[in-house]
C-alpha cells in the first residue's frame, strides 16, 4: 500500500466540483469516470475493492489533464492519486492490455511506439552530435518517429545555439509514469548520457517529455520547452510579420501543470495575431490524448479532441500547439483548420 | 428482491448503456458529500418520464427500494441508498423542455445543472436565483427535492419560491402533474409544495415548471470587517431591520478568510475577526441607496468597510465564497473538512447568540469550528476539519455536531436550513418537529405504502 496514501485520498470531500470540469465524465456521465469517482475507487482499492476491468477502466480513462486539481477547492491531487493507484495495481500485475503494451514496447525497444529504427534517423549529419555542449535537445519518441521532418528543422535551428543531442536517447519515461509502470531504467539511461555531455539545460518540444524531465528526473537540471528557449532569442532570428490569425492550444502538461503559458504566446504574437480558444491558460480543455487514454481508449480520446476543436475561434488560419501528442490527437478530430507546431509557425516567419 | 430477470427487464427499458451493476460503479454511487454510506444493487440512468415510470412499476411490484440522485453533491446522505436497491441517476434527463419567457417560466428536466440552466437563460436576460455553493454541478432535481437555496435566498427566497408545477412519478409508477403554469392557483392542496423538499421519499421528480426572474441591471458588493463574529451578527440584525433587502448577506469568520485567501491569493481579504459580504442588486439608483444605507448602518460596529471595485472583483469573491466550504481543507494538510452538523438555522434575532454558542462549543471540545454562511437568513455553516484517521477527532466532531444541533433547536431554530435532512439529521426530527412528524409519517404511508422510496430518510 506504500504508494497509495490514505490521507491524500481522504483529502477529497466528494463535493463534486470535478463533475463540472472533468472532460471524460462529461463524455460518459458515469460517476466512475469523474475524478471524485476515481478517488473513491482508489479508496476502495485500499479497502480491498477487487481490481476488475471496470476498476481499471475508471482509473485508466483519466488523461491526467489536471483540470480537476486546478479547480479542486479542498486541495486534493486526483491526478497523482490516479497515477499512484495505477502503479499500485501494476505492481500486483493488474493492468489493461494497453498499459502492458506501452510498458513492454518501452522496455524492449526504448520507445512506446514499438519502433526498432535508429532514433536519430532524421539527422542528416551525424557530426552534429557533439560530445560536450551546454544544451541538449531531448527529441522525444513522437518527434523522432512521427514528426522527423519537424524535428530536423527544429534541430537545424537549435544547433546554432550550441545545442546537441543525446546519442542514444530513449523514451523519457512519461508514458510509463502516467500509466503506472516503472520508468527508472529509461531515466537512468538518459541521465547518464546527459551527464557525460555536461549539459546544464535540456530543451524539449513535447509537453509530456517536459513535465517528466522537469518533475520526475532528479533535481539540478534545467528544463526548457523549445518555445521558452526560442522566445528569448527572437531578436536573433530575423522574423517577418505574417498577415494571418492563429489560435493556440495549451498542452495540459506544459501549461496548467507547469505554468508555461507566456513563451509560446510571445512567439506567436511577435509573428501574427493570436485569437484565444474558448478556454485557455489554466482553464484549457484537454486534447484527450494524455495519460494513456489515446492508446487505451481511442474513441473516448477522439470525442475529447472533437470537443476541443469546437473551441477554435472563428476566422483563424491555423491551430498552433506545442506538443506532438496534442497535435496528433487534434489532427485525428478533423479540425476545420490545419494543426501546426509552434516551430512550423516560426519557420513560416523566417522564410 | 432484485434478481437477474428483473435487472434484464430494466436493462431493456433503459438500454444496456444506461444500467450498471459493476461493483466499481456501485461503489462510486455509495456516497454523496456526507459521511453516510450505502451501496446500491443497480444504478440506472433513465432518459424519460416513461422509463422512470416503468422502472418504478417493477420496483413497486417487487418491493425494491428506489433512491433518486442528481449530481450527488448533497451533504446529508439524501441520495445514498441505505437499503441497497435501485439508484436512479437522473443526471441524463437534463433537457430544457420549453422556454416560455412571456410567462416568465421554463420547463426543465431534473438533471439539468443549475449553472447550465443559468447560462442558457442569460442571453434572454433571465436567471434562476437559488445559487448554492454547488451551483456549477448540482442539478435542479436535487435542488427541488431538498428545497435548496444559497447566498441569494435572503432576497430571492429558496427553490420553493420558483417551482410552479411538477411532474412526479409516484411510488406505484403513476405519473402525476402538480401545480400549473399560472402564477397563482389555489385549486386543491399544494402538492407541489409537498413534493419540494421531500427528498425523494414521496415521488420521483421528472419535470418541473420553473419561474425565472429578470437579471437585475446593477449590483454592488460591500466588504465590512469586524473584530469578532458577534459584532458582525449585530450588524446583520440592524441592517435587515433598516428596510434594505440585500441580495446576499454572508459571514466569514477569521479561519474562512484564511481559507479563501489560500484558495485564491488574488482575493486578499483583510484578516479581520469576521467579514460580512453584502450584495445589493436592482436599478442603479436602488443599488446606490442600498449601499449607502448598509455603510451607514454598519458604522460604529464595523472596523472597516469598502465596496468591491468592479465586476471582476465581485465575481472572484463570490466564486471563492462558493467553494469556501471545501477550501477549509486547505488550511492543514493533515485535516479534511467533514460535513457534519453544518447547516443550522436560527431566528434572525438569535444570530449573535448562536455565534457565541458555537464559539463556546468549539472551546469546550477543543475543536476549531469555522463559521460562514447565509447569515442574512440566520443560516450558519459550521465547518469542522479533522484528521480523518483519528478516532478521537471523530468522537469530538460528532459530539460537537450534536451539541450544535440541539443548541439551534433550543433557540427555536432548525438543524437544517438548506442542505436537507437525509439520514444525517433524521434522528433530530422528533425533537425539532414534535408531533408534526406523525403527520409526515402518515403522508409517507399514504403515498408510499410499501416504503420503497428512499427508505430511512427524514425520520419517516
Amino acid at each position: 500500500m506504500s504508494n497509495l496514501d490514505l490521507r491524500s485520498i481522504l483529502k477529497c470531500v466528494r463535493c463534486g466540483t470535478c463533475r463540472s470540469v472533468c472532460p471524460i465524465f462529461e463524455q460518459t456521465g458515469w460517476e466512475s469516470a469523474s475524478s471524485r469517482g476515481r478517488m473513491l475507487v482508489a479508496h476502495g482499492i485500499y479497502h480491498g475493492l477487487e481490481a476488475d476491468q471496470d476498476v481499471l477502466n475508471s482509473l485508466n480513462t483519466c488523461t491526467t489533464c489536471g483540470l480537476c486539481e486546478q479547480m479542486c477547492p479542498s486541495g486534493a491531487s486526483p491526478t497523482q492519486i490516479v497515477q499512484n493507484a495505477r502503479h499500485h495495481l501494476v505492481l500486483k500485475g493488474k493492468m489493461t492490455d494497453s498499459q502492458a503494451a506501452l510498458r513492454d514496447e518501452a522496455t524492449s525497444k526504448g520507445n512506446p511506439l514499438g519502433e526498432t529504427r535508429y532514433r536519430h534517423a532524421w539527422l542528416k549529419n551525424a557530426s552534429d552530435i557533439k560530445e560536450h555542449a551546454p544544451y541538449v535537445f531531448f527529441v522525444g519518441c513522437l518527434g523522432s518517429y512521427r514528426y522527423p521532418e519537424l524535428t530536423r528543422r527544429t534541430f537545424d535551428l537549435l544547433k546554432k545555439f550550441d545545442v546537441t543531442l543525446i546519442p542514444e536517447e530513449v523514451c523519457c519515461g512519461s508514458p510509463l509514469l502516467r500509466t503506472g509502470s516503472d520508468p527508472d531504467f529509461l531515466i537512468s539511461k538518459n541521465l547518464e548520457q546527459i551527464k557525460k555531455i555536461g549539459a546544464h539545460t535540456i530543451i524539449t518540444g513535447c509537453a509530456g517529455c517536459y513535465t517528466t524531465l522537469r518533475n520526475d528526473y532528479p533535481d539540478g537540471l534545467k528544463v526548457l520547452h523549445v518555445s521558452e528557449f526560442l522566445a528569448e532569442r527572437l531578436s536573433e532570428m530575423n522574423l517577418k510579420r505574417l498577415d494571418i490569425k492563429v489560435t493556440y492550444h495549451d498542452p495540459c502538461h506544459l501549461g496548467r501543470c507547469n505554468g508555461v503559458f507566456d513563451a509560446p504566446r510571445k512567439i506567436i504574437t511577435s509573428i501574427c495575431e493570436l485569437k484565444e480558444m474558448k478556454t485557455h491558460h489554466q482553464q484549457s480543455r484537454c486534447c484527450g490524448a494524455g495519460g494513456g487514454v489515446l492508446k487505451g481508449y481511442p474513441d473516448l480520446s477522439l470525442a475529447l479532441s472533437k470537443k476541443r476543436l469546437e473551441e477554435i475561434p472563428e476566422g483563424v488560419d491555423y491551430l498552433v500547439t506545442s506538443c506532438p501528442l496534442c497535435r496528433t490527437n487534434l489532427q485525428r478530430g478533423g479540425p476545420k483548420v490545419e494543426v501546426i507546431d509552434i516551430l512550423d509557425l516560426l519557420e513560416m516567419a523566417m522564410k | 428482491m432484485l434478481n437477474v430477470d428483473l435487472i434484464e427487464k430494466m436493462r431493456k427499458i433503459v438500454g444496456k448503456e444506461n444500467l450498471s451493476i459493476s461493483s466499481c460503479e456501485l461503489y462510486c454511487y455509495s456516497s454523496d458529500a456526507s459521511q453516510i454510506r450505502g451501496v446500491p444493487e443497480v444504478v440506472i440512468k433513465p432518459l424519460s418520464t416513461a422509463q422512470v415510470s416503468e422502472i418504478i412499476k417493477i420496483a413497486y411490484a417487487h418491493n425494491i427500494s428506489v433512491t433518486a440522485r442528481g449530481a450527488g453533491t448533497g451533504l446529508s446522505g439524501g441520495c445514498v441508498p441505505l437499503e441497497g436497491g435501485i439508484v436512479l441517476d437522473m443526471s441524463a434527463m437534463n433537457r430544457i423542455v420549453e422556454m416560455d419567457f412571456d410567462n416568465l417560466q421554463v420547463v426543465v428536466e431534473p438533471g439539468i445543472v443549475q449553472e447550465k440552466l443559468n447560462k442558457a437563460l442569460e442571453p434572454y436576460g433571465f436567471f434562476f436565483p437559488p445559487d448554492p455553493g454547488s451551483s456549477a454541478m448540482c442539478t435542479l432535481g436535487g435542488l427541488i427535492a431538498n428545497n435548496g437555496s444559497g447566498m441569494r435566498s435572503v432576497k430571492y427566497g429558496t427553490t420553493r419560491s420558483y417551482v410552479l408545477g411538477l411532474e412526479v412519478v409516484m411510488a406505484d409508477g403513476e405519473i402525476v402533474r402538480t401545480g400549473s403554469k399560472t402564477m397563482k392557483s389555489v385549486a386543491g392542496y399544494s402538492l407541489t409544495d409537498l413534493m419540494v423538499g421531500s427528498e425523494g421519499t414521496l415521488g420521483i421528480i421528472t419535470q418541473a415548471i420553473i419561474k425565472v426572474r429578470a437579471i437585475p441591471k446593477d449590483r454592488s458588493v460591500i466588504f465590512a470587517s469586524f473584530d469578532n463574529p458577534e459584532l458582525a451578527g449585530k450588524a446583520v440584525v440592524k441592517v435587515l431591520a433598516s428596510g434594505i433587502v440585500p441580495s446576499a448577506c454572508e459571514i466569514l469568520d477569521s479561519n474562512i478568510i484564511r481559507a479563501i485567501n489560500t484558495y485564491d491569493p488574488k482575493i486578499g481579504l483583510p484578516l479581520a475577526g469576521a467579514i460580512l459580504l453584502f450584495e445589493v442588486d436592482g436599478s442603479e439608483a436602488e443599488v446606490k441607496e442600498g449601499v449607502n444605507l448598509i455603510v451607514k448602518t454598519c458604522e460604529g460596529l464595523a472596523s472597516g468597510i469598502r465596496t468591491a471595485s468592479d465586476k471582476k472583483e465581485r465575481d472572484e469573491i463570490w466564486a471563492a465564497r462558493r467553494l469556501a466550504g471545501a477550501a477549509i481543507s486547505r488550511l492543514d494538510p493533515m485535516r479534511t473538512r467533514v460535513y457534519v452538523g453544518e447547516d443550522v438555522g436560527v431566528p434572525i434575532k438569535e444570530i449573535p447568540k448562536m455565534l457565541r454558542k458555537v464559539d463556546e462549543i468549539s472551546k469546550e471540545f477543543n475543536l476549531p469550528i469555522m463559521t460562514y454562511g447565509h447569515i442574512g437568513d440566520g443560516n450558519l455553516h459550521t465547518g469542522m476539519c479533522i484528521d480523518m484517521l483519528s478516532d478521537e477527532d471523530w468522537m469530538k466532531l460528532n459530539a460537537a455536531a450534536d451539541r450544535i444541533h440541539r443548541t439551534a433547536i433550543a433557540m427555536g431554530g432548525t438543524t437544517t436550513a438548506e442542505h436537507g435532512v437525509g439520514s444525517a439529521r433524521s434522528e433530530y426530527m422528533r425533537l425539532e418537529l414534535g408531533n408534526a412528524l406523525d403527520i409526515m409519517i402518515a403522508i409517507k404511508k399514504a403515498l408510499d405504502p410499501k416504503g420503497i422510496l428512499n427508505p430511512g430518510k427524514m425520520g419517516v
